[in-house]
C-alpha cells in the first residue's frame, strides 16, 4: 500500500503525466468534433476517436517507467531517480506492481473521462444522429477502458527493458496515430491481425483486416500479449543490476 | 563500537572482467570511513551492491547484518547519496522528499524537517532541473536523513563542489558522526578527507590496499594524500 502510495504521488507531481491526461482527452475530444462537423454518423463515430486517443494512456505507461531512468542533465550525468526508489523500497517486485496498479487505475480513470467527453461532445453536435447510448454501446466503452488500460501496461513492460521512453513512445504513439504500421502489415500479412493492438481495437471498434476476430477474442489475444509482455519486463527488471 | 556496515569478499565480474576482488572492510558507528580510491576503482560498484542496486557475483554486504534487499524500513537503517540529487528533474524539491517519505509512511512534517537541516526550504518548490550541484547533492542527503537511520552512505558527497559546499558538507557529515551514525563516504580527492574522517579503506583496481584508522594508513608519509599516491600509483602495483 505504502509502495502503491509512493507511486501515486510521483505520476501526481510529474508535469509530463498531467500533459498526458490532457493530451488523452482533447485528442479524441477534437478529433470529434471534426468528424462530426465534416461527416455522417456511423457505426464507429465516438469509438474511432477513441482509438486514437489512446495515446494519452500510451504517454502515461510509459512515463511511469521512463521518468525513473531519466538522467539529471549534464552536471551529473549518472543520477536516475529508480536508484532512490530501489534505495526506499528495495523489493523489486513490490514496486512493479505498485507501479502497474497506478498505471492500471490512472488511465481507467482517464479513459472514463475520455469517453464521457467524446459522447457528450458527439451528442451535443449530432443531436438525433448521435451513437445510441444502449447496453451494447456500453459494453463496447468497457472494451475501450480495456484497451487504454493494456496499451498502457504495454508502453510499461516495453519502456522497462529498453530503459528509456523514446523508443516505446515512438514506436506505440505513432502506430496508434499517424502510421498504423501493424495494420499496414496485417492487410498483406494475416497472422498480422493478431498482433496485440489489432486484436484489442476489436473489443469495440471495427478493424478491416480480413480477419474477423469477436471482441472478447480480441481482448483475450491482447491481454495475453501484455500479460506474456509484462512477465519477460518483470524476471528482467528483478534480475539486471539497476 | 560495533561494524553497522560489513563488506565480506564482494566480488563482481561484469562480462568477463573482475571489477571487484574479494572486497573486505567495514564501517562502524559514529565515525566517518573514508572509501578512497582512483576514478574507475570500483568505489561506485562496492557502494551500489551494500544499497542492493547491483548484484555481486560472490561475497556479500550487510547492514547491521542483513542484506539490504531484505531490510524491512531500509530509509530507517541506511541513507544513501549516490550521484547527483536522484530525483526527477521537472518535481519539485519538497514533492520528490514526500513522495519517498509516502513509501515508508514517514509523516510530511519530516519533510520540513530536512529541508531545514539541509538548508534548501526556501527551494523546496522549485523544480530540481533548476537546482545548482550543491542544492541537487543537499537535496540527496535530505533524502537520506529523512528516515534518521543509523548508518549514511555517500558517493562522492564533495565532488564539484565550491570550496564553501565542501566545507558544509563536512561540518555536516562530522556532526553525524558525533549523533552515533556510521558515516561511509567514497572519494577520489584524498587531500579534502584528510580533515573529515576517522577511517581509511584504499581501493585500487577493485582491490582493498590499504585498510585502518587515519594515522594508520598515512603513517610513515608526509601525509594522507601521499600515502594515497604511493597506494594507488600504478609503479608500485608491477
Amino acid at each position: 500500500m505504502r509502495a502503491l502510495r509512493a507511486e501515486a504521488s510521483k505520476l501526481a507531481t510529474l508535469p509530463f503525466v498531467w500533459f498526458a491526461v490532457v493530451a488523452g482527452i482533447l485528442a479524441p475530444t477534437g478529433i470529434v468534433v471534426i468528424t462530426s462537423l465534416t461527416s455522417d454518423p456511423n457505426v464507429d463515430t465516438g469509438f474511432a476517436e477513441l482509438g486514437l486517443g489512446v495515446i494519452g494512456a500510451i504517454m502515461l505507461g510509459v512515463v511511469v517507467i521512463s521518468s525513473e531512468y531519466t538522467t539529471e542533465g549534464e552536471e551529473a550525468a549518472g543520477s536516475q531517480q529508480i536508484t532512490t526508489t530501489l534505495t526506499s523500497l528495495p523489493s523489486r517486485p513490490r514496486v512493479l506492481v505498485a507501479k502497474a496498479g497506478a498505471v492500471v487505475l490512472l488511465t481507467a480513470v482517464l479513459a472514463v473521462a475520455a469517453i464521457a467527453a467524446v459522447f457528450a461532445v458527439a451528442g451535443l453536435l449530432l443531436g438525433d444522429g448521435a451513437p445510441a447510448l444502449d447496453g451494447h454501446a456500453v459494453a463496447r466503452m468497457g472494451g475501450v477502458v480495456t484497451y487504454w488500460v493494456l496499451m498502457a501496461l504495454l508502453g510499461s513492460g516495453l519502456s522497462v527493458l529498453t530503459r528509456s521512453g523514446v523508443v516505446p513512445m515512438v514506436v506505440l504513439v505513432a502506430n496508434s496515430s499517424a502510421v498504423t504500421v501493424t495494420y499496414l502489415l496485417a492487410l498483406r500479412v494475416p497472422a498480422a491481425s493478431y498482433l496485440p493492438d489489432l486484436a484489442g481495437l476489436r473489443m469495440f471498434t471495427h478493424v478491416r483486416t480480413g480477419v474477423e476476430i469477436a471482441p472478447l477474442t480480441g481482448g483475450l489475444i491482447m491481454t495475453a500479449w501484455v500479460a506474456a509482455l509484462l512477465l519477460v519486463a518483470g524476471v528482467v527488471f528483478c534480475r539486471r543490476d539497476a | 563500537m560495533a561494524p553497522v556496515l560489513t563488506f565480506n569478499r564482494v566480488t563482481k565480474t561484469r562480462g568477463s572482467r573482475e571489477i571487484l576482488t574479494d572486497i573486505t572492510f567495514e564501517a562502524r558507528s559514529g565515525r566517518v570511513t573514508g572509501f578512497a580510491g582512483p576514478n574507475g576503482a570500483g568505489k561506485s560498484s562496492t557502494l551500489r551492491i551494500l544499497l542492493g542496486l547491483d548484484r555481486a557475483t560472490s561475497g556479500h554486504a550487510l547492514v547491521a547484518g542483513q542484506r539490504f534487499a531484505s531490510l524491512r524500513d531500509p530509509l530507517r537503517r541506511v541513507g544513501a547519496v549516490l550521484d547527483g540529487s536522484g530525483a526527477h528533474r521537472s518535481r519539485t524539491g519538497r514533492a520528490h522528499l514526500r513522495w519517498i517519505a509516502r513509501s515508508a509512511g514517514i509523516a510530511d512534517a519530516r519533510v520540513e524537517e530536512v529541508l531545514e537541516l539541509t538548508e534548501i526550504a526556501d527551494a523546496g518548490n522549485r523544480r530540481v532541473a533548476a537546482y545548482s550541484l550543491g542544492m541537487g547533492r543537499r537535496l540527496g542527503l535530505a533524502v537520506a536523513l529523512l528516515g534518521e537511520p543509523a548508518a549514511l552512505v555517500l558517493d562522492e558527497p564533495i565532488n564539484g563542489l565550491d570550496p564553501e559546499g565542501i566545507a558544509w558538507v563536512r561540518t555536516f557529515l562530522r556532526q553525524q558522526a558525533r549523533e552515533g551514525r556510521a558515516v561511509l563516504l567514497s572519494s577520489h580527492a584524498m587531500g579534502e578527507l584528510a580533515e573529515t574522517v576517522d577511517d581509511v579503506v584504499v581501493i585500487h583496481h577493485g582491490r582493498i590496499v590499504a585498510d585502518g584508522a587515519l594515522a594508520e594508513v598515512a603513517g610513515g608519509h608526509h601525509s594522507l594524500e601521499d600515502a594515497f599516491f604511493a597506494l594507488t600509483s600504478d609503479r608500485a602495483d608491477r
